[in-house]
């Protein structure tokens, strides 16, 4: 009985709105008072579809500054989660507890006092600027996933390598980096999720020079075009999801040729 | 010894810290694009002296209040009957990633296809004829009590709040559940006794961050807040780009007041959670 119930509110609350937005992008004339589609062919989703231009401009330039995000706050993040892990200093914990503040701060009162200095420095309205800020928001979770990583793996590993004769270089390429991988793995996703998810900073730093997929969103949404609405919203189910299977797939691949799982 | 750390402290500094500070230099008067003005404090009393902002600031905390305890209740009631199904079942529970993934935009959209005046929850009334006008559907969103705006966080906030609660669940030590039964607990007051007290501390920072986020978050007001009271975000956004730049000030002034408040709440919150916490587990 209990376990029904919470099955039924799992589908209800999470696979019912995938379902009714499939039904909704398949066929864009679905509205009031129908309760299901009236006419349901592929024939609606084409018409949607007719000038992919823009939204496919859309969705690669969201891509290509979330995917730079990651990158960004994988270099901000390496060295500084590594020393963190393992050394011990006064006032160690309120730095922790500082570090992490961006991602709790309301994004609003940082990045507005920043868009007139951005603007001075040529860093608004072009992609440098929109991964900058977005790195400040994301690097958090980054910081967070590989410190607790490092902590967990201690420091013996790499001793061994540098007593083996490794320089400090090749021991942190080849034995502390894989160990590492699924710790990256994690911290980037979430890192992508946020800047991908992001409406206000890449429309406020990038001012409109810069396309992203929720700016494409934005107007769709108090438009009537259902269907285009929920098409889009699809996308960005999907494309996170193709995302964190391949790299799944990819890192389960690279340890088991590795032996290490 | 801090060159490890450069490459964070510097962007740390340079960019958020930096970014906070010309937020309250500008709410001040100081650095602004028609050269400065103050330092003074007025733009401060003119912001704090409005009746219009003393309402949505109440109005903030009001929707933020109640989709992140809605979230946190219903997301750590969710893990728990996630977490009671047979392992077999628990796969199936991916689907709560839904949640997680959409960004809170596409939530603003399915928000509206469901509850709009003449969305599905309307059709569905239509059918039982219960409503037979779009008129006659009670409205949910823009009614000016923010209903939409808290489905919307908590359609975000459940999934994670359950993310939250189900990671300290799987690590649970069920054996321990197994001695309180033992010595006589009930099922209830095993929850309560054995199984709430190790998910507060996960029901907190879920709580803490749900919470700030909603606070100080612009796209859900943009797309489902009514313009009255209006959410603080709202505000900001109103006065910065679409009024005179002379008041520009008082929109940096509201975004310093939030950042303070965001940071005595966090203070206060983990205090107040602790001593409440401490006097339940010395029993």
């Amino acid at each position: 009985m209990s376990r029904a119930l919470t099955l039924l509110a799992l589908a209800v609350l999470f696979v019912l709105p995938v379902a009714v937005l499939v039904l909704q992008a398949a066929a864009p004339g679905w509205r009031y008072p129908d309760l299901v589609p009236a006419d349901l062919s592929w024939s609606g989703l084409a018409q949607t579809l007719r000038h992919p231009a823009p939204m496919l401009t859309a969705l690669a330039s969201s891509l290509g500054y979330s995917l730079a995000t990651v990158l960004a706050t994988v270099a901000m993040t390496m060295a500084p989660a590594r020393f963190l892990a393992h050394a011990s200093f006064r006032g160690k914990h309120l730095l922790e507890g500082l570090l992490l503040t961006p991602a709790l701060v309301p994004a609003m009162t940082y990045s507005m006092g920043l868009h007139f200095v951005f603007i001075r420095l040529g860093l608004a309205d072009n992609v440098t600027g929109v991964v900058l800020v977005l790195s400040i928001a994301g690097y958090p979770y980054m910081l967070r996933s590989l410190t607790t990583a490092c902590v967990h793996i201690g420091r013996d590993y790499r001793t061994c390598a540098l007593n083996l004769g490794a320089s400090p270089w090749r021991a942190f390429l080849q034995v502390e980096l894989p160990l590492l991988l699924p710790a990256l793995a994690a911290g980037g996703s979430v890192v992508f999720l946020v800047a991908f998810s992001e409406y206000f900073l890449v429309f406020l730093i990038g001012g409109g020079t810069v396309p992203s997929f929720t700016g494409y969103l934005f107007p769709v949404i108090t438009s009537s075009n259902r269907g285009l609405g929920a098409l889009v919203t699809l996308i960005f189910l999907a494309v996170p999801v193709a995302l964190f299977l391949t790299l799944e797939v990819l890192l389960g691949g690279y340890f088991r040729r590795r032996g290490m799982r | 010894m801090a060159r490890p750390l450069l490459p964070l402290l510097l962007p740390f500094a340079g960019i958020f810290a930096a970014g906070l500070c010309l937020t309250l230099c500008q709410s001040l008067g100081l650095f602004l694009p028609l050269g400065s003005t103050g330092p003074t404090p007025e733009h401060y009393a003119t912001v704090l002296g409005s009746a219009a902002m003393q309402r949505s600031f109440l109005f903030t905390l009001y929707v933020s209040l109640v989709s992140a305890l809605g979230s946190v209740t219903l997301g750590t009631g969710l893990g728990y009957m996630v977490w009671k199904l047979p392992a077999r079942l628990r796969q199936t529970a991916v689907v709560y990633k839904v949640g997680l993934i959409l960004p809170h935009v596409a939530v603003a959209f399915l928000v509206l296809l469901y509850f709009g005046q003449t969305g599905l929850l309307a059709s569905l009334l239509h059918r039982l004829g219960l409503a037979p006008t779009p008129q006659d559907f009670p409205q949910v969103l823009y009614a000016g009590d923010g209903l939409g705006m808290i489905l919307a966080y908590m359609f975000k906030g459940t999934p994670f709040a359950m993310l939250m609660t189900l990671a300290v669940l799987f690590g649970f030590d069920t054996r321990l559940l197994q001695t309180a039964a033992m010595l006589g607990a009930g099922r209830f007051h095993a929850f309560r006794r054995v199984t709430l007290p190790r998910l507060l501390p996960a029901m907190h920072s879920a709580f803490i961050i749900l919470f700030l986020y909603a606070f100080g978050a612009f796209d859900i007001p943009f797309l489902l807040g009514e313009s009255r009271p209006g959410m603080l975000a709202m505000r900001v956004y109103d006065i910065y780009f679409r009024k005179d730049l002379t008041e520009r000030p008082q929109a940096m002034a509201i975004l310093a007041l939030m950042f303070a408040f965001t940071a005595l709440f966090t203070m206060l919150y983990n205090a107040l959670a602790r001593r409440v916490d401490d006097r339940g587990r010395k029993l």
